[in-house]
């Protein structure tokens, strides 16, 4: 969880993010451009899956159904709905997923712990059954192409179908997102969550409706998994039944596990290091998803608190042998 | 249409078989130790892929029945004793998640070893004929396979209910730290019903292997319907484990025959629908 006492620094790292992922398109070549947008939309999927997992302790292994269904209802509209803007496509698709999310969460969340993550793998399986097989909507095995719409700003229309513009929209619309789930956590609403994972019966008995929360929290995690979806079926131009396959459910799970569940900035470490070293180990080898795996067994049996908390506690024994410098952060 | 009845009928009840030998070591399993081992189906993979080795290497079929689910169950004692039990502290998320993992590199391997593409396995003699059933020609391996299955299941029916280890282990899934303090050593049990489970599952990979085509997505396929069955039937219930394996089987069966565009939605509709009324399961009990 974010700790009071670090806000200065964790200012200081988000300028310094801020004014780097604006800067980079400058010095960055075209495919590490597309590699860092791919970052940025795992991030937020991440991060929405951590708010289920590290926040509410509910463990999903079907969070793809709501990232395929996002990428699946932005190349359906954009596909068939001729001169549809791109906030509208965008918006519209975050919508479907908010009210699938709502629908298949008040399914799944009348169970808790195993039962639930048993019921997400199969819903998971179930919507990806309907993509493969419902040819004449999804396209089943071939998927779906799509272009990037023009951007109407009201004067002015500009085109984002190179990838440095399509950057940009992402870090934009992303980031003010990602925002917002920060500010969420930090909200009443957030920390009721966080409450009810520790302990729910005391939530109860103080008069919280802990059931709706945990609805509500559900279904903004699909809404910003669905977005996360959406962006990257435009990132492709294609959606393919990999968005809401299983294994999509996977990768995002194993991001969150290396990076950490206990930190806000955990997931979006681990999407990080997962998409570099899957764009490094797959130059090296065909068996990169194997080296994956080795990874994540390792952390759930040494490092079960990921990467951020081993950079934590890596400051923290910083901290404690130069107990009076704020510096010793910046000069490590 | 009307001909074809009993003909899907004993398909049903042909996969109903296999269902029982994947979900009975999962809901034991669960029972026990409230551990879902999503690598459960990864273990019936491999029995599969172990048997077309043994296959390719001796020709024996009865001879694979026996090598494969007995080295799936030296691999699942060593997945509780050496994984399971070090993260059993952190609890169930860990559990989950550590299973999940070994799942994934189980996954992974297959492909490495045995290659990303289906492999056939083709019978010889007397299992790869048919036989006349009462005037209707069926094969004599479907047949076999269901027959293991309910030989299995009484097996394990006798062994629950008429030996000691049976009562042991019952026991133990009411209340395994009673259990623990009268003496038994109940870490030898779990390590013993873990790869028991492994076992049955890598036991039901091998009669499948020649039914069924051996690829590295056969695990997912059936790990989503082991779990369907057990959500039907109660996590952790033996009897709805066999009752919802018949349902599932049949309604599969019949759906490919009558609706063939709705039946793998009729599956999930059926466990919808048991949500919805018995959150618990037919056989589970109330939480």
């Amino acid at each position: 969880m974010m700790k009071g006492r670090r806000g200065v620094p964790a200012l200081a790292w988000g300028v310094f993010i801020l004014i780097g992922t604006v800067l980079l398109p400058l010095a960055a070549r075209q495919y590490q451009l597309a590699i860092l947008t791919e970052v940025i939309i795992f991030a937020l999927f991440a991060v929405s899956y951590n708010l289920l997992l590290g926040y509410a302790g509910l463990l999903s292994f079907g969070h793809a159904m709501f990232f395929g269904t996002g990428a699946y209802t932005v190349a359906i509209l954009l596909n068939r709905v001729p001169g549809l803007s791109f906030y509208s496509a965008v918006a519209l698709s975050a919508m479907v997923t908010t009210v699938a999310g709502l629908i298949i969460g008040s399914l799944l969340l009348r169970h808790k712990g195993t039962p639930f993550a048993l019921l997400t793998l199969a819903f998971n399986a179930l919507l990806y059954a309907i993509a493969t097989k419902w040819h004449s909507i999804t396209g089943g095995d071939d998927g779906l192409s799509i272009f990037r719409p023009e951007i109407d700003v009201g004067f002015t229309q500009f085109s984002i179908s190179g990838i440095t513009a399509f950057y940009y929209i992402t870090l934009a619309t992303i980031g003010v997102v990602m925002l917002f789930c920060w500010y969420f956590t930090h909200t009443a609403m957030g920390q009721t969550v966080l409450l009810m994972r520790e302990n729910e019966e005391r939530m109860k008995f103080l008069g919280y409706n802990t059931n709706i929360s945990r609805l509500i929290l559900f279904v903004f995690t699909s809404f910003l998994a669905g977005l996360a979806g959406t962006f990257y079926a435009l990132l492709f131009q294609f959606t393919s039944i990999t968005a809401i396959s299983i294994d999509m459910s996977t990768i995002v799970l194993l991001m969150v596990i290396i990076g950490g569940t206990g930190s806000f900035a955990g997931p979006i470490i681990g999407a990080c290091v997962y998409i570099y070293l899957q764009d490094f180990l797959s130059d090296v080898t065909d068996r990169w998803p194997f080296i994956m795996g080795l990874i994540f067994i390792f952390m759930i049996l040494y490092v079960p608190k990921g990467l951020s908390g081993l950079i934590d506690s890596l400051i923290e024994r910083l901290r404690e042998r130069w107990p009076s410098s704020g510096k010793v952060e910046v000069s490590e | 249409m009307m001909g074809e009845i009993p003909v899907f009928f004993l398909h049903g009840l042909v996969y109903a078989g296999l269902l029982f030998l994947v979900s009975s070591g999962l809901t034991l399993v669960f029972g026990m130790m409230n551990v879902l081992n999503l690598a459960h189906a990864a273990f019936y993979m491999l029995g599969a892929y172990f048997s077309f080795s043994v296959l390719s290497l001796t020709r024996n079929f009865y001879l694979s029945l026996i090598i494969c689910p007995l080295l799936l169950f030296f691999l699942g004692a060593f997945v509780e004793r050496f994984l399971l039990r070090r993260v059993h502290a952190y609890g169930h998320v860990q559990e989950l998640l550590l299973t999940f993992g070994v799942a994934y590199i189980i996954t992974e391997s297959v492909k490495w070893i045995w290659g990303n593409y289906p492999l056939g396995v083709n019978l010889s003699g007397f299992l790869s004929e048919s036989v006349n059933l009462f005037g209707l020609f069926y094969p004599v391996y479907r047949l076999f396979m269901f027959f293991c299955a309910v030989f299995i299941g009484l097996l394990l029916a006798v062994v629950l209910y008429k030996t000691r280890i049976g009562i042991i282990v019952r026991a133990s899934v009411d209340d395994s730290e009673m259990v623990n303090a009268l003496g038994v050593n109940v870490p030898l049990v779990f390590t013993g019903v873990f790869g028991f489970g492994a076992a049955l599952s890598g036991f039901a990979g091998v009669i499948a292997g020649p039914l069924l085509t051996t690829y590295p997505g056969m695990a997912a396929e059936i790990l989503v319907d082991a779990f369907v069955v057990i959500v039907i039937g109660g996590m952790g219930s033996l009897g709805g484990a066999i009752v919802a394996s018949l349902m599932i089987g049949e309604l599969q069966s019949f759906g490919a025959l009558l609706i063939p565009k709705l039946s793998l939605a009729l599956m999930y509709m059926l466990m919808a629908a048991v949500l919805v009324i018995r959150p618990s399961g037919l056989f589970g009990e109330e939480q």
